[in-house]
């Protein structure tokens, strides 16, 4: 047994959206005295969109990511319609339409990314594989036919979005009060249809099918997943009418870990009154709670997981069946399985697959759309449950229509106590008191990270190498060994 | 309308050439791929099909499938005779452990496991020498640029 105490950094996590690090602190007898999970970007968007014109926020906030721009795009653009003058109901029902079709045709490329480019790898192959093995890459060349399925599915959305907003990344639909153009019949024949990209029948089967692996990996697998950094915790999402799962616009509804309400289904605009945030020095990210609660134990998870526990029922009928099976496995009770989210994820992608189809086959989403006059206001806010969850965006303007004021608290910073959690749990129960600490072992720790589909700033464009360092410090602060993961590889580092 | 339907240009005897400009048009010459492709479309009549990107992705080897050539365009940071380099690439499995960077030679592999097929590919590196921020190229990368793409033009359109 080592005599010193150790500090294990994980950095930068990987396969996950962004750059994070992980400590862990060991004491002289290997036991885990802390682990944290850092966010060491710093990206000041709150701050530097200040003095802009209002209707420029839903095209400049999308920068904040390239993976879940629209996203972004939308809650911005829920918010600037208030302060254009424009409430949801409000909004032309076809402009509503086609932000929908967007907004579920993110969501199922987002989560076909997490899936099968991200997860997967450690679903097929094991978390204790080859690091050469815990790719999509090796997912594509030993499951050929899952990866290709994979490939289409994101492609589909991204199809879908590029058809709707011009480009597949950080295009433009919504504007105050409307949206930048109309759906054309050609366009939307496309995905009726065969063609390189698949059609939207064959995105629903293949959804069905990827639902299908999940639950058979889980039969057996399930001691695995029904106990790997699983802890209780409360679940926040937006319901809509009769508590439906709601992604694009809702009331916001949270429970705790035994299934109590514990926010009951709170309009957008009294957010302010329930949330509050905590900050920590060690990373840049806030801890969102609900101020009743208090910081200690007013957190809760947000994302797939937690819209299915808050949800009472999903308004498509595959998803729906899904849903009811999903609900009997804990017996109705709150699902604090973590690596569950994984399953409620694909049942998710399903259901925006049913969306999708709704909408394409919906004739008025080719009416044209017309713009209500403006009727400005000092203020908006806009929530969305975007793929990893809830997604707040807050803004004041002046007379002038300049932006004085914006809060964002986007869907991973609730995530963070959550994500802490996982991190404290894969030590205490993995890594603590092992004199070896293997390469399987750390990537316990990036799996339990990964559920959560964190995004923690996918527009940030790195130049160079992105190493995956393992540093061992001593009691002093000395480094004693150092790892340096570099393509299929640890190297030693001299 | 705005969807990727097979490779632009292709006729039912010659698919047509497919050329990816890699890189970030904000870091200097670091967009030395995108502004190839900007100077291939001005200059040129080329009859391919021009992509531009960031990153590769995997889906990627979906797009080359339907090529009768593929050209990677990138920019390179050391030192090349005559300021460029022109070479086959290969179709390798050597991908790196995150999936935001895939090389030319790991699409390549994909297309040929994935969709079996294997268009004759290459790639063009130019050198280039400043990768701070900024939307310009510099004035050596501008003087590599314009013989590689004299030399694309020869090589490849003639």
């Amino acid at each position: 047994m080592n005599t010193t105490s150790r500090k294990i950094t994980i950095d930068p996590v990987t396969r996950v959206e962004g750059h994070g690090r992980v400590t862990i602190q060991l004491d002289e007898r290997g036991k885990v005295e802390r682990a944290r999970f850092h966010i060491v970007e710093f990206r000041g968007f709150e701050r530097f969109i200040q003095g802009h014109p209002y209707w420029e926020a839903p095209l400049l906030v999308q920068r904040l990511c390239g993976i879940c721009p629209v996203s972004h795009h939308l809650a911005a653009a829920k918010a600037i319609d208030q302060v254009y003058g424009v409430d949801p109901q409000d909004l032309h029902p076809t402009a509503s339409r086609i932000r929908r079709l967007l907004h579920y045709a993110q969501v199922f490329q987002s989560h076909a990314l997490h899936f099968f480019y991200l997860a997967s790898p450690d679903l097929l192959f094991g978390i204790n594989a080859p690091v050469q093995k815990r790719s999509v890459g090796a997912v594509a060349l030993e499951h050929s036919d899952l990866a290709r399925k994979g490939i289409q599915m994101r492609q589909f959305g991204q199809e879908l979005i590029k058809a709707l907003a011009g480009k597949k990344i950080h295009g433009i639909t919504a504007i105050p009060g409307g949206v930048h153009k109309n759906f054309y019949p050609e366009e939307r024949d496309y995905f009726l249809q065969e063609n390189e990209t698949p059609s939207i029948d064959t995105m629903i089967e293949w959804s069905q099918e990827v639902v299908a692996f999940i639950k058979d990996y889980h039969d057996r697998h399930f001691s695995w997943l029904d106990s790997f950094a699983s802890y209780p915790s409360g679940h926040l999402g937006l319901v809509g009418h009769n508590g439906t799962h709601e992604l694009y616009d809702g009331c916001m509804r949270a429970i705790d870990s035994n299934g109590e309400v514990t926010l009951n289904d709170v309009h957008s605009d009294s957010y302010l009154k329930y949330f509050g945030e905590g900050v920590e020095k060690w990373s840049y990210m806030k801890f969102p709670f609900l101020r009743h609660l208090g910081r200690k134990s007013g957190w809760n998870r947000v994302g797939p997981l937690a819209r299915l526990n808050v949800c009472d029922s999903i308004s498509t009928p595959l998803a729906n069946q899904e849903l009811c099976e999903f609900k009997a496995y804990t017996n109705g009770r709150p699902n604090n399985h973590t690596m569950h989210s994984h399953w409620a994820r694909l049942i998710e992608v399903l259901h925006c697959a049913e969306q999708i189809r709704n909408l394409l086959t919906d004739r008025t989403i080719l009416d044209e759309v017309e713009r209500p006059p403006v009727n400005r206001r000092p203020e908006g806010i806009g929530i969305i449950e975007a793929p990893r969850g809830t997604l707040i965006h807050h803004y004041k303007v002046d007379e002038k229509g300049s932006i004085t004021k914006c809060n964002l608290i986007v869907s991973t910073t609730h995530n963070n106590e959550p994500m802490n959690r996982a991190v404290q749990w894969v030590a205490q129960n993995v890594l603590d008191q092992q004199q070896e600490i293997s390469d399987g072992m750390l990537n316990q720790v990036e799996v339990a990270i990964r559920a959560y589909d964190p995004c923690l700033s996918c527009a940030t464009h790195s130049m160079g190498q992105m190493p995956l360092i393992l540093t061992v410090l001593d009691a002093a602060g000395n480094v004693t060994a150092e790892h340096v993961k570099e393509s299929n590889e640890y190297r030693t580092a001299s | 309308m705005s969807i990727e339907l097979p490779v632009k240009g292709q006729t039912g005897f010659e698919p047509a050439t497919l050329v990816f400009g890699i890189g970030n048009s904000g870091r200097s010459d670091d967009g030395l791929g995108w502004v190839f492709l900007d100077w291939l479309q001005q200059d040129s009549q080329f009859p391919g099909q021009v992509e531009y990107r960031y990153q590769l992705q995997v889906e990627d080897a979906a797009l080359v499938s339907r090529a009768g050539r593929v050209i990677f365009v990138d920019s390179y940071k050391g030192t090349l005779p005559g300021g460029f380099q022109w070479k086959s690439c290969g179709r390798t499995n050597d991908f790196e452990f995150t999936s935001h960077v895939l090389p030319p030679r790991a699409v390549m592999y994909f297309c040929r496991d994935l969709y079996g097929k294997s268009p004759p590919a290459d790639i063009l590196m130019i050198q280039g020498s400043s990768w701070g921020l900024g939307t310009e190229v510099s004035p050596a990368a501008k003087h590599h640029l314009a013989s590689a793409l004299r030399f694309f033009k020869n090589k490849v359109l003639s």
